[in-house]
């Protein structure tokens, strides 16, 4: 077993382990957003970043295994104003801010980001709505990869891919014709791990209620 | 999760499939808003499929039955509770006077609960008097659970979903998961992404055949053979594990030799899967560390059925791979509850627990609990129902959850045992095919309406929760059983389905331990000793037969009941579709429509070119007892020489071509191998490439 102090809390967990499991496993809160128990960690979204005796930077709790001895600080100042500044920036990408039940709208609010500093250019609306079950809002896309992993890792049916780069970087089902159309078998797995409502079940869509605060740009 | 788009989330157990996903149901305004996955669902670990998670509008179609309808000169009104039970058991016990209790037969449903079904046992065995009790579990894998009993002791499987995540190696056998049970077939194709040797024995080359290692394509009919060249092969070169032989098994020696006598080419001539695929099947299962083998409907739905799941565990015995983790025998089962139906001893020959009707201390248990003498005699299974329904000796059925004029085989012979009864009920949510036949329809609630456990596939019980209330009029199957028990001069003294629970767990030895907070979030598998303790492995150290020992089958390789002949050229086999559920009652009647409107008939580029057919051509397909038309669809995903369609769509009624033909143990219809005369339909359209290369 592996010694690991989180918030001043010692805990044995097996080898391998992440800070993140291993964190959740005494109910220390991490934020996350690429992260999703049913698939592999990924790492992308940087938002899970907690200090690390030692260490010379934030490291990803998603990613990174505990070592023997490792302390850890999941309030670490540094690694707080980091991971705000990623979901400050993400959502200064969305030509909305997200619904309140969104998982980004809840990490915003469990992170105090109320609004971004950045104005610039937004995501430009585009719909979706070909499938009786599935709606895609690609401007609410912020490329965590949950989705395409969702569809690779736990149904295994590879219909979604990840498109663009950088700020056009976006999710299309199939070569873009559609989930109808594409290799989709209608699981819903990618609107179930969606963090923003960019996938969502088309039923829910009306039932959205309004956003939890306001974006000042 | 608390979120202020749903009034009330709960969390239940799905009502489509056999795999047991749990499900959060979220209502709003009292409708199901939405359905995700439970994280913690052991079976699907927060996944679910297409049916589960959106096919769920049918619950407030408009086609929901709302209230009780009586029929009157030929026409169905609407009537009162009061009015419909008091018809319902003054005709039963009329027909009970005048012609004895076993002129009457009840079905139960494998789509409804553990309680409902031995409620519904308990109506017909103590208040009607009769034995005649049987569930759709017949049709489907009664030949499992005949040929695991006989060969293990216990009719489930051996292992758990979880196996196949530790296994080296599986054999998928007649079995289409990413189709009928989706969330199992996920879990198989990621085992064999991340490295499974998956072989897979179907006559269709089915999606998991893309991501094995090997595809055995057996003509429709041949799978024993194809499992005793497997066993050949084994011994022949030495893969047997003779000290579990020895010590945990009997009757060995008369199968070793029988299967000396099925050597790889013979099996090729019977079958026709190459030799050399046997030989590389054979030793993929034998020489992984740990290896499953699953199976489904493709194996049960046969003349010798039951007999080629006994020779799938002969090759577990042979190589001792059963009773440890990463080595069990998964049935993947139809239905939700075909398990628990069973297990609940809605049968015409058992108890709970698969006891025997005649055993003396079990029906003396059963009287003592329900105060009423028990019959000791065996009752008619679902054709022996149908048959003495046309023969007149059978006056009266209670249908409930189940609509056999559409799923069971030989539909004409069906249509007219319905219309001999001088009395049918039925109790369902929609009206049918089978509902047309009925005098009285009793509306019912759908399993997001109800409150009770299911069983799935593997020996799971879990809870099953309302989430929304049934519409109008409608009662759960509960509250009507023990309604119409009552007028009929029983009253089972239940107030709740957990008092029923409390009941099955008292008489059933292997629910002993079972209540609803021992069940929890994620159920418990049967046996479930006193203390709590469930069995996720079976037979670790013993075989639940005398001596503890398991039992090898000698049995051969018999022709199936068809075979193709001049005037009907093709075999046809039935099966599913991903976006539909068995009679499609429920999946018509949402968006799954839009996904999957109408039934295709698929059909070998070959034979399709010989027939003039092109795809999207209207066929008619006509066998011995029918003849239907669908249109077709050209693929080479079928052999040449087979043709498939399901059975979802009533506009297409497959089973008017399926005979009374079925397994010799079990009565389970022989749905998978038909002989059919395929040919274009006259008035269809102009046919385009087919011209041009008919020339």
């Amino acid at each position: 077993m592996t010694s690991v102090t989180i918030n001043g809390r010692t805990v044995e967990v097996e080898p391998g382990t992440t800070i993140l499991d291993a964190a959740r496993a005494i109910g220390e809160w991490i934020p996350t957003l690429c992260f999703d128990e049913r698939q592999d960690p990924f790492g992308a979204c940087r938002v899970c970043m907690v200090g690390v005796e030692g260490a010379p930077a934030p490291l990803p709790a998603c990613t990174t295994q505990v070592r023997d001895g490792m302390v850890v600080d999941t309030r670490d100042a540094t690694a707080r104003r980091v991971a705000g500044a990623v979901v400050e920036l993400v959502l200064s990408e969305l030509p909305e801010p997200p619904a309140s039940h969104t998982e980004l709208a809840a990490v915003a609010r469990q992170l105090g980001v109320s609004g971004t500093r950045w104005p610039g250019t937004v995501h430009e609306r585009d719909h979706d709505d070909r499938h009786p079950y599935l709606a895609l809002r690609h401007e609410l896309c912020i490329s965590c990869g949950r989705c395409v992993r969702a569809c690779d890792e736990v149904q295994g049916t590879f219909a979604l891919t990840a498109t663009g780069r950088g700020f056009d970087a976006n999710v299309a089902a199939g070569l873009d014709q559609g989930f109808k159309d594409s290799a989709c078998v209608s699981c819903g797995a990618c609107a179930d791990t969606c963090p923003t409502g960019a996938i969502a079940e088309l039923s829910l869509l009306d039932l959205a209620p309004e956003p939890l605060h306001e974006v000042t740009t | 999760m608390s979120d202020a788009r749903f009034d009330t989330t709960v969390t239940t157990t799905c009502g489509y499939c056999g795999v047991g996903c749990r499900l959060e149901a979220h209502a709003r305004g009292g409708r199901i808003a939405a359905i995700s996955p439970a994280l913690d669902g052991p079976a699907n670990l927060g996944h679910t499929c297409v049916k589960g998670r959106f096919a769920h509008q049918f619950t407030r179609s408009r086609d929901r039955l709302t209230a009780p309808l009586i029929k009157e000169n030929g026409e169905f009104r609407v009537a009162t509770w009061e009015e419909a039970i008091d018809r319902v058991a003054r005709e039963l016990l009329r027909i009970k006077a005048e012609h004895g209790p076993n002129a009457i037969a009840g079905l139960a449903s494998s789509r409804a609960t553990n309680e409902d079904c031995f409620v519904m046992s308990r109506l017909m065995r103590a208040a009607i008097g009769t034995n005649n009790i049987d569930n759709c579990s017949r049709v489907c894998h009664s030949p499992t659970s005949y040929a695991l009993r006989k060969a293990f002791g216990l009719s489930g499987a051996t292992g758990s979903f979880a196996d196949i995540d530790r296994a080296d190696a599986a054999i998928l056998i007649g079995a289409n998961p990413t189709a009928a049970h989706p969330v199992a077939g996920a879990r198989i194709k990621q085992a064999a992404l991340r490295g499974m040797q998956l072989v897979v024995i179907d006559p269709r080359r089915i999606e998991l055949a893309d991501y094995g290692v090997l595809h055995l394509a057996p003509r429709p009919g041949t799978n024993a053979a194809v499992m005793l060249g497997l066993a050949h092969v084994v011994q022949r070169d030495g893969l047997i594990d003779r000290a579990f032989i020895e010590t945990r098994t009997e009757g060995f020696e008369a199968a070793s030799a029988l299967i000396e006598d099925y050597t790889p080419a013979d099996v090729e001539r019977i079958s026709g899967v190459p030799a050399a695929d046997i030989e590389r099947a054979a030793h993929i299962y034998a020489e992984a560390g740990e290896a499953c083998l699953i199976w489904g409907l493709g194996v049960t739905e046969h003349k010798y059925g039951s007999e080629v799941v006994q020779l799938i565990c002969n090759l577990a015995l042979m190589t001792g791979k059963v009773g440890r983790p990463g080595s069990a025998l998964l049935p993947l089962r139809g239905q939700n509850n075909v398990q628990g139906s069973s297990d609940m001893g809605a049968l015409p020959d058992t108890y709970s627990d698969y006891r025997p009707v005649s055993d003396e201390a079990t029906a003396r248990a059963f009287e003592e609990a329900w105060g009423v003498p028990l019959s000791r005699e065996k009752g008619h299974t679902i054709p022996q129902m149908f048959d003495a329904a046309v023969a007149g000796d059978l006056k009266a059925m209670y249908i409930f959850g189940e609509d056999p004029a559409q799923t069971d085989p030989n539909t004409s012979h069906v249509i007219e045992a319905l219309e001999s009864l001088e009395f049918l009920v039925c109790q369902d949510i929609f009206e049918t095919e089978t509902t047309k036949h009925a005098d009285v329809i009793l509306p019912a609630a759908a399993f997001l309406e109800k409150q009770g456990t299911f069983t799935n596939a593997e020996r799971r019980v879990q809870l099953v929760m309302p989430a929304i209330d049934p519409p109008g009029g409608a009662k759960t199957d509960f509250e009507i059983l023990t309604t119409v028990s009552k007028a009929l001069g029983h009253d089972m003294g239940y107030e709740t389905p957990e008092d029923v629970l409390a009941e099955i767990a008292k008489l059933t030895p292997s629910f002993a331990g079972i209540t609803y907070e021992r069940l929890g979030r994620t159920g418990l598998q049967w046996p479930v000793a006193e203390d709590g303790t469930d069995s996720p492995i079976l037979y670790r150290e013993r075989f639940e037969l005398p001596g503890g020992k398991a039992r090898f089958a000698t049995l051969p390789y018999r022709p199936p009941g068809s075979e193709p002949s001049e005037e009907f050229p093709l075999i046809l086999v039935t099966g599913r579709r991903l976006e539909h559920y068995n009679a499609g009652t429920m999946t018509r009647r949402t968006a799954n429509l839009e996904l999957l409107p109408s039934e295709v008939l698929e059909i070998h580029p070959d034979d399709a070119e010989r027939l003039w057919i092109s795809d999207g051509d209207l066929v008619s397909v006509r066998s011995p007892y029918g003849r239907i038309e669908v249109e077709a669809r050209v693929t080479d995903r079928i052999e040449p020489g087979n043709v498939f369609t399901a059975f979802h769509f009533p506009e297409v009624r497959t089973n008017l071509l399926i005979g009374p033909s079925a397994d010799v143990n079990t009565s389970c219809p022989e749905y998978k191998v038909m002989a059919v005369d395929v040919r274009p339909v006259a008035e269809a359209p102009a046919r385009r490439p087919a011209l041009a290369a008919g020339d």
